[in-house]
């Protein structure tokens, strides 16, 4: 990218002449975020290996010695054991059921054109604008008609639904993108449409459907409403529930930050090493379209 | 791959292409085959996300209407009321503080995200390492608000890091930050660094489009940097503004468990009023556990979420929209 910049600014006299103040106070500024976001990452992970008496004494300190009984309290007292499994299934099962459902319709929707399509597309779309508390309380009585509250069974349905307007918005965007040609030239090869779209042009999406499923991942790991709404027994909560409980007990029993510090490290870490390994991807997934 | 694809017409691969499906003339050229075949796969291939959709997102929002038209308490018999439950929320000094709370979010944090996230587009623009930085004010937007909420928390309370690092420069008597009335204020404040850097990832997408040719063209033209943002850059990603303004007004609205998290610090599970916002009304009033859950009172008050988000978004498109300048 800086690459580009550079010879952008080789080319152009014009372009050079940009040094101002306030733009190296802009600058400057930036590069203090930056640095204050990553400083504020690495605290929290240090934290969480000191206790909190050493915590409060010296909030920038480095822990004396790697200690784990943060994260052993965690796990047991703040039932993040428990959490973390069921956010790890509840996340990735609703996310693949959620590509799995979405991807033929947006291929259909994406690929046929005509009235009915562009209606129901626009349908999908419709439900972009809704905010979540509108469906929250139909959802749970709903749920609990078909004994479906407070059951991971139920989130995750929950989840799919839910889904659907976004994932089938980005993936009707993503297959419109791909070229038809290929379809067309195995049709003329012989291959029906269910072959088609399966064996030519699903594997051809891979890079879309990629993100589309690790998008929904990180908003179904992050998920806090419809989880703290629908899930009622302990055994039962994703980590950001089990997060609101730990931190809900801590008023009673004096503050543990240590704990709290380990717990926060559960949740953001995943998050970052899926952002580490994707990285752009994601950031374009989530703006795509916006700036077109 | 493009090798081996017979080009009998030249097709752009986005866009309208002259699909088969697009109006009756062209159904006899070649290629159609396909096309056929597969629309009649709408069933397959629409019906399961149909239905998921239609029975787990549809549904429930028609639900919505409906229960907010009755008094009911979640079991038991629903007495039909009319528009009751929402002239009653519209009277509760709660929800009005809390609807008040939601348009603060939406007007006042948008404003200063929308103005720091351009800010930073701009300076970001052809900056060094740009790669970098923008990797990193990313980030916040894939961490869950709670996160945020807690590290507040912990950096604001009495012998938190804030007043520590105060200290030195002779503050003994710092504000007590996390009392009631400073709450929502350092919300708004949390907001808005959490969320600046995701804006200004889409803006700098479209502040990105504008070629550098005009850039030269200002600086041949003698404009100052005033007038280049005024008349080339403002002009060019207005549009990416319009669309940044929608998200934000949808994603405000439905702020909740950065709220929720400060319930800690009032001891009831539940946070300071003054800091409630309409999900937070909504779902308090249904699930507190507190009184009996009053649904139709409860979803009235989402309902009117909603219709201000509609009522937004159609403003926004109006007020935004200009004719597409072409570039």
């Amino acid at each position: 990218m800086s690459q580009t910049t550079r010879s952008r600014q080789g080319l152009s006299p014009a372009l050079r002449g940009e040094s101002s103040v306030p733009r190296a106070i802009g600058i400057g500024l930036l590069w203090i975020a930056v640095a204050l976001g990553i400083v504020m990452l690495v605290w929290i992970l240090v934290q969480s290996f000191r206790d909190t008496r050493e915590i409060m004494a010296t909030p920038f300190g480095l822990p004396t010695s790697w200690k784990l009984d943060n994260w052993v309290t965690a796990w047991t007292v703040g039932k993040f054991a428990e959490a973390t499994v069921n956010s790890v299934v509840t996340a990735v099962v609703s996310s693949v059921l959620t590509v799995v459902v979405a991807a033929p319709a947006a291929y259909y929707l994406g690929r046929v054109d005509n009235r009915l399509t562009r209606g129901l597309a626009l349908y999908f779309v419709l439900g972009l604008g809704v905010p979540v508390q509108v469906i929250l309380i139909p959802l749970f009585v709903m749920l609990n008609e078909f004994y479906l509250t407070d059951s991971l069974i139920g989130l995750n349905l929950v989840y799919i639904g839910v889904s659907m307007p976004f994932t089938v918005f980005l993936l009707i965007a993503f297959f419109r993108s791909l070229p038809e040609e290929v379809e067309e030239a195995a049709a003329i090869d012989g291959a029906g449409p269910w072959r088609t779209m399966l064996l030519i042009t699903m594997p051809l999406a891979k890079g879309g459907i990629l993100t589309a499923f690790v998008l929904q991942l990180i908003s179904h790991w992050n998920e806090t409403l419809l989880a703290l709404t629908l899930l009622q027994s302990t055994d039962n909560y994703t980590l950001p529930v089990a997060l609101i409980g730990f931190v809900q007990q801590q008023t009673y029993s004096g503050a543990d930050w240590g704990g709290l510090f380990a717990g926060i490290c559960l949740v953001v870490l995943p998050m970052l090493a899926i952002y580490l390994w994707l990285g752009r991807r994601l950031s374009e997934g989530l703006t795509l379209g916006m700036g077109k | 791959m493009t090798a081996v694809l017979p080009a009998p017409t030249p097709r752009a691969g986005r866009g309208p292409t002259p699909r088969a499906g697009r109006g009756p003339a062209p159904r006899a050229g070649h290629g159609n085959i396909i096309a056929q075949q597969r629309r009649r796969l709408l069933v397959p291939l629409v019906g399961p996300a149909f239905l998921f959709y239609t029975v787990l997102f549809i549904l429930p929002a028609v639900a919505a209407v409906w229960i907010s038209l009755h008094k009911w308490a979640g079991s038991g018999p629903m007495t039909f009321v009319g528009l009751r439950n929402y002239v009653q929320v519209v009277q509760d000094p709660l929800f009005v503080r809390a609807f008040g709370n939601t348009l603060l979010l939406l007007i006042v944090v948008g404003l200063a995200i929308f103005v720091l996230a351009f800010a930073m587009s701009l300076v970001l623009r052809n900056m060094r390492g740009r790669g970098i930085a923008r990797s990193v004010i990313f980030f916040p937007h894939l961490v869950n608000a709670l996160v945020f909420g807690t590290l507040a928390g912990f950096l604001f309370n009495p012998g938190g890091l804030v007043n520590a690092l105060l200290r030195p420069f002779g503050v003994t008597e710092p504000p007590a930050w996390l009392a009631q009335e400073n709450i929502f204020p350092l919300i708004m404040l949390t907001l808005v660094l959490v969320n600046t850097g995701y804006y200004t990832t889409i803006l700098m997408a479209g502040v990105d489009r504008i070629p550098p040719y005009l850039y030269e063209d200002c600086a041949l033209a003698g404009a100052n940097a005033w007038q280049r943002l005024r008349h080339l850059i403002l002009p060019l990603t207005w549009d990416v503004f319009g669309t940044c303004a929608v998200l934000w007004t949808i994603s405000s609205v439905k702020i909740f468990e950065l709220i929720w998290i400060f319930g800690g610090s009032s001891g009831a599970g539940i946070p300071p009023t003054s800091t409630w916002t309409a999900a937070v009304y909504t779902y308090v009033t249904a699930f507190s556990g507190q009184s009996i859950p009053a649904y139709g009172a409860a979803t009235a008050s989402a309902i009117i979420s909603l219709v201000l988000v509609s009522l937004l978004a159609v403003l926004l498109r109006r007020v935004m929209h200009r004719e597409a300048i072409e570039f």
